[in-house]
Order: C-alpha cells, then structure tokens, then sequence
C-alpha cells in the first residue's frame, strides 16, 4: 500500500530525512516513535505533501502510484489522511461545511452522487456519538474555540467521515486527557480494518497501550534505527531514548 | 478645475430662478471649494490617494436629457423591500413604494427646515463643499416619530446608459424622529463602460431611543470614481447598525463621520471593502464620544485582489469628563496578491478616565496552514482559497439582520470573489 525507499527529504535545504525506508501494508498500524527534532512530523508532511518540504531523493509510493507527484488534494482523494498534530482555526468556514465539501469532494473523484444535507446530517450524528463529540461543535467555525482535546477529537471525526485507507495520525495523543485520549483510541481501534493502515506517530507509548501497533519504528536523527514490535515501545518507555543512539 | 467652474456656472444658469438662500449656500461653498481645491499627497489625512484624474476630468453634470429609458428590470432590487429610485441622479418618483409614516421630501423643503445643515463650517473637506455647491440630486427621507417601519426602504442610486462622462452631487438625508425604527439601504450602482462621477452626501439622524440600520452598498464598473461623506447624529439611546459593502470602481473615497449627540447610544459600523485590478479603496472613519455611556464598535475589512489598494483610517475620540463610554475599532485585511496594497491607520484619543478601548489592526495574506490543511481533506486549492476568503468575509455578512438584504450581499461576495478566482 505505501512504500516508501530510502527517502531523503527537508527543509530549506537542511536535510531531515536521512534515508527512511518503510513499507505499510493493508491493516497494519505501524507506530513511528521518537524524540522531538528527530523528523517524525517531517515523515507526516512530507506524505500528505506540505509545500514546505522537498524531497531530495528516494521514493514514496501509494498503490503502486508516485504520491511526490501529487497535490496534497490528490493524496488525500487517493485515500491518504492526515490528524494534525496542531489543527488550524479556519475563520468564518464552520465544521459542517468542511466536512460536507470534504467528504462531496471524495464522492465526486469516485464518481458517485454527492450527498444530501438530510444524509449528510444523518451520517454525521452518528459520527459525532463515536468521538463523544457535542453537535453544537458543527456549526462552529473549524477549530475556533476548539480546547486543544476537541481538535484531536474533530480530526478523529473527520478521518471516520471520510474513511480513508490510509490515516496518519501526527501526535493525536498528545494535550490529551486520559479520557480524551481512550475516547480517540476507540474512535481508531473501531475504525480499523483488514483495508485500513495506520501510521500513528507519538512521542511516547502512552497512545500505543490503546491501539495496539503490529510494527514499532524508532526514528532518530531522520533514521529507523530500530523496528520490533509493541515489546520495542516498552522498552523505549523504561530506557529512554539514549540506548539507541550510536 | 476649470471644468468644474464651468459646470458650476452651468448649473447656476440652469436653474436661473433658484431660491436665493440656496443660491447663496452654493455661492459660498463652490468658493471654499476653490479656495481648498483637490486632495494632494501633502494632504496628511488625503495622502495615499491620487484624485489628479478627478481633477482633470470632464465630466459634466446630468441635466434631464440624460434621463435615459427605464430599464424594464431595475438592477440590485433586493426582494422585500419598499423602494425609491433614481436613474442618473433623476429621481422617478411614479416608482416609488413607500409605507406610512415615511415621507420623502425635497431638497428644497428640507433646507428651508435645516439650514443649518448646510453650513460647510469650515470643513477641510473639498468633497463636501463640492458636493454642496452642486448638490443637484437625492432626497430627504423623513420616518416619523414613533412609526416602525418592517420591511427595509431600499435607495437605488443607478448611473448607467450615458454616451459622455457624467458626475453628480446627491445629498440624502435620513431622519428618524424619535423612537421610530427603520432600515434604510442606500445602493449605488454604476453600470458604464463610460466613466462617471459620484459624489454623494448622506447626513443622518436618529433621535432619542430610535433605531436605524443603514446598509450602504457600492457596486461600479473600473471607470467610475466615487467621493463619499456619510455624518451619523444619534441621539439619546438611540441605536445604529451600519454594513456597508463596497465593490468596484477605480477610486472610492470615503468619509464618515459619527457623533453622539445624546447619552447611552450604540452604534456598530461594518464594512467590507472587495477591490481588485488596479481599484483603490480608501476610507477615513471618525466616532466622536462627546456623550456619556454611549458605545461604538466598528469592523471594517478588505479584500484586495491583483494591483488594488486600500486605506483605512480610523479614528475614535473620547472627550474630556466622558464617563463610561465603550469603544473598540477592528481593521482587517486580507491580501490575495503579492501587488495589492494596504495601508492601515486606526488611531485613538482618548481625554477622558472611565474609557473601554480596544483597537487593532492586521494585513495578511491567506493562511498557508489553512489552505493546507484543507487541501489535505481533498478540497481542492481553488476551492480552498475560496471558502478561506469566504470566510474572512463573514463576520461582516453574517451580522445582517434583515434575510434578503444578507442573501443579496451574500450573493455579490460570493460572485465578486468567482470573479477573481476565475481571472486570477
């Protein structure tokens, strides 16, 4: 599903990545753990394609399509999601419409039927239940006024709104409660599927005890240094970091 | 300028019978018109805005053989409303709708009533003596004490089907005797591929504990060049809504002016400014608290597209031994090009203690991190910069009270900005 080959990417100039290679497969939740500054978020942007980052060599592939070729609009169509680590206050543009024009826009590139008003609000009441999410949220601009546990949330709202197959969930436990943070990790544990990949990126193993990773990456200074399974992130949480480091 | 002493003369010749007080209020005002002339950039409070091509204009005034043939569908016409119109400042009274307890008088009557009204005063402002001197359209509109008017009254200031540059200096008047409420929709609308001249002045007084919500709309072609003085009195309690919507036009100058004349009056002015091309907006606002307990708030935004520019400048004075008054001045501006231009001025004095001030100011362009954000729901960059921008609009739209006035002016953001998305 998604490949990624000794990726190199950055910033300005300043390389980042310094050669990630990773292959997801269809059902799998990979985990990619590590400190701040070490290129997790980097990976995120990157694949979901912020202007901001370039890639300097290596490949990214989705379905066996060059996804560096696409708009962000394109990947997030061909089914790539991301739950931002720091969600935006759009102004003046409230959540139900984000997400009507979102999920109509999905519709429209599969060549089905946009959704009525009536439908969509039935679809979306639903939703709302799972991420424990009020309705009055929906008629609020998009993250305006949100506390910082309600955008994690409204993000989780959006990924089951728009069902993709692959979510990139950047630091969604972090600014969490614990309650808010099992209320997220329902939300994805009930989400997931034998289509539907995850590549949750955290900084501690916290968010991981509630979604059980099948793969856990460490990444340090823009390298996998290391990758096991949930057992790696135990070990992470009683040594720290600094065992891995050369 | 010689053009304008010629149309003075013209005009004086035209009407060779005109009441002698008048006559003599034009005299005095053209004088002090002359002896101002036209803004320079040495002007402080004119400074960003060139009005040389007014000045070497040739436009010529609309006599009323410019009154061309009635459109069949009068363009603007918001549903739901009473209304008045005027097609190349000649007002067509057999079209006129209004309810009981309004009265639309003439300019006449009205200064024979108010001469005071007319005194210039020693206004630095050439655009008023200007417009007083010619003052040549427009209509007084009078709402009775008491008298509460439902549906808005609708002003339609149409120029359009002229084959030679024309101007005009209409002078409305807007009164609301005390407790009456009213809506008045002030809409000029410039449909020439000709240029044309506007320069309006509106004075406007809502009496004790009266209510007024004055929308005031421009929409012109790139040619035309429009001056503005709006002055608001309100009395005691009394209550103003303003939005104005400004689209369009090579030049918009506009002044406007409030003064609380009683204690405990609320007032809140809006405005949207949308330019693009090489269109240059520039307005000069001044809320004066010389009152006790009254409060102001005002929010105006732009949006400037290509090579347009904008001025704001803001003013808000408290005078000395005011208590209590409450004010707070937005300005916000959103640049879609990296050649529009913005300057910004919101300036507070502030001579009294017992005062609740805020004011503030920002130009940016459109919010990468949310355009990203929402590209990366699969809403496309066109679509993106859309809603963003639709969305910077809205706190000026959404506060419209009235259903069909905020759907037309909805719709008219709404197609300025498919406008700019198509061309840009």
């Amino acid at each position: 599903m998604l490949k990624i080959e000794n990726l190199h990417a950055g910033v300005d100039g300043k390389e980042i990545l310094k050669g990630i290679s990773l292959t997801v497969n269809p059902g799998e939740l990979h985990a990619i753990m590590g400190r701040n500054g070490s290129g997790k978020s980097t990976l995120a942007n990157v694949i979901t394609g912020r202007d901001s980052y370039e890639v300097m060599s290596g490949s990214v592939t989705y379905n066996e399509v060059d996804l560096l070729e696409l708009s962000p609009e394109n990947r997030a169509l061909s089914g790539i999601f991301m739950s931002f680590q720091y969600p935006v206050v759009i102004p003046g543009v409230n959540t139900t419409y984000l997400l009507r024009a979102a999920l109509n826009a999905k519709l429209k590139n599969n060549g089905l039927k946009e959704i009525n008003a009536a439908d969509f609000m039935r679809l979306i009441r639903e939703k709302l239940k799972l991420v424990n999410m009020d309705e009055k949220y929906l008629s609020r601009a998009v993250n305006d006024g949100f506390s910082g546990g309600e955008k994690k949330r409204n993000e989780i709202l959006q990924m089951l709104t728009l069902e993709p197959e692959l979510s990139i969930l950047d630091e969604t436990d972090s600014g969490l409660d614990i309650d808010a943070l099992k209320i997220v990790a329902e939300g994805v544990n009930n989400f997931r599927n034998s289509d539907r990949s995850f590549l949750a990126i955290t900084h501690y193993q916290r968010l991981l005890e509630y979604m059980k990773p099948d793969h856990v990456h460490v990444l340090i200074d823009g390298k996998i240094v290391k990758s096991g399974d949930i057992t790696l992130a135990h070990e992470l949480e009683e040594k720290g970091y600094s065992w891995l480091e050369s | 300028m010689t053009q304008f002493k010629q149309q003075f003369d013209a005009l004086l010749d035209y009407w060779p019978d005109e009441n002698t007080a008048l006559r003599k209020v034009r005299m005095n005002a053209f004088n002090h018109f002359n002896k101002l002339g036209f803004p320079t950039k040495k002007w402080e409070e004119w400074q960003f805005t060139d009005f040389s091509e007014i000045r070497k204009s040739e436009y010529r005034l609309s006599w009323s053989e410019d009154l061309p043939e009635l459109p069949d569908n009068i363009p603007g016409r918001i549903s739901n409303t009473h209304f008045i119109f005027m097609i190349n400042g000649h007002y067509q009274p057999q079209l006129s709708d209004l309810p009981k307890g309004v009265t639309v008088s003439t300019g006449l009557n009205h200064f024979h009533g108010h001469p005071d009204d007319y005194k210039i005063n020693g206004s630095e402002n050439p655009f008023l003596a200007l417009n007083t001197s010619m003052m040549n359209s427009g209509v007084p509109i009078i709402v009775e004490n008491n008298a509460v008017i439902e549906k808005p009254i609708q002003v339609i200031y149409l120029m359009t089907d002229f084959l030679e540059p024309l101007m005009n200096h209409p002078r409305f008047i807007f009164e609301l005797g005390g407790n009456a409420q009213a809506s008045i929709i002030e809409h000029y609308i410039g449909i020439s591929s000709i240029s044309h001249y506007v320069n309006s002045v509106s004075k406007i007084k809502v009496d004790q504990n009266a209510q007024l919500s004055h929308i005031r709309i421009l929409e012109t072609d790139d040619s035309a060049n429009y001056t503005a003085s709006t002055q608001y009195v309100l009395g005691q309690d009394a209550q103003l809504n303003t939005t104005s919507l400004s689209s369009g036009g090579r030049l918009f100058r506009h002044d406007i002016k409030l003064v609380f004349d009683g204690l405990g009056a609320k007032a809140t002015l809006n405005g949207l400014s949308l330019t693009e091309k090489a269109q240059h907006h520039d307005q000069h606002v001044i809320v004066d608290h010389g009152n006790d307990a009254c409060q102001s708030h005002q929010l105006f935004k732009y949006i400037l597209a290509d090579k347009a520019s904008g001025v704001f400048n803001g003013k808000v004075v408290v005078r000395e031994h005011t208590k209590q008054t409450d004010a707070d001045q937005s300005n916000k501006n959103l640049l879609l090009s990296p050649t529009a231009l913005m300057n910004a001025n919101p300036q507070l004095e502030i001579y009294a203690e017992d005062v609740k001030c805020a004011h503030g100011s920002t130009t940016g362009q459109i919010d990468p991190e949310a355009l990203f954000y929402l590209r990366s729901r699969g809403i496309s960059k066109k679509k993106a910069i859309e809603l963003i921008i639709g969305g910077f609009a809205k706190d000026i739209i959404t506060p419209i009270q009235n259903d069909d006035v905020r759907y037309y002016i909805n719709n008219k953001v709404t197609n300025w900005l498919e406008g700019v998305m198509h061309h840009g």
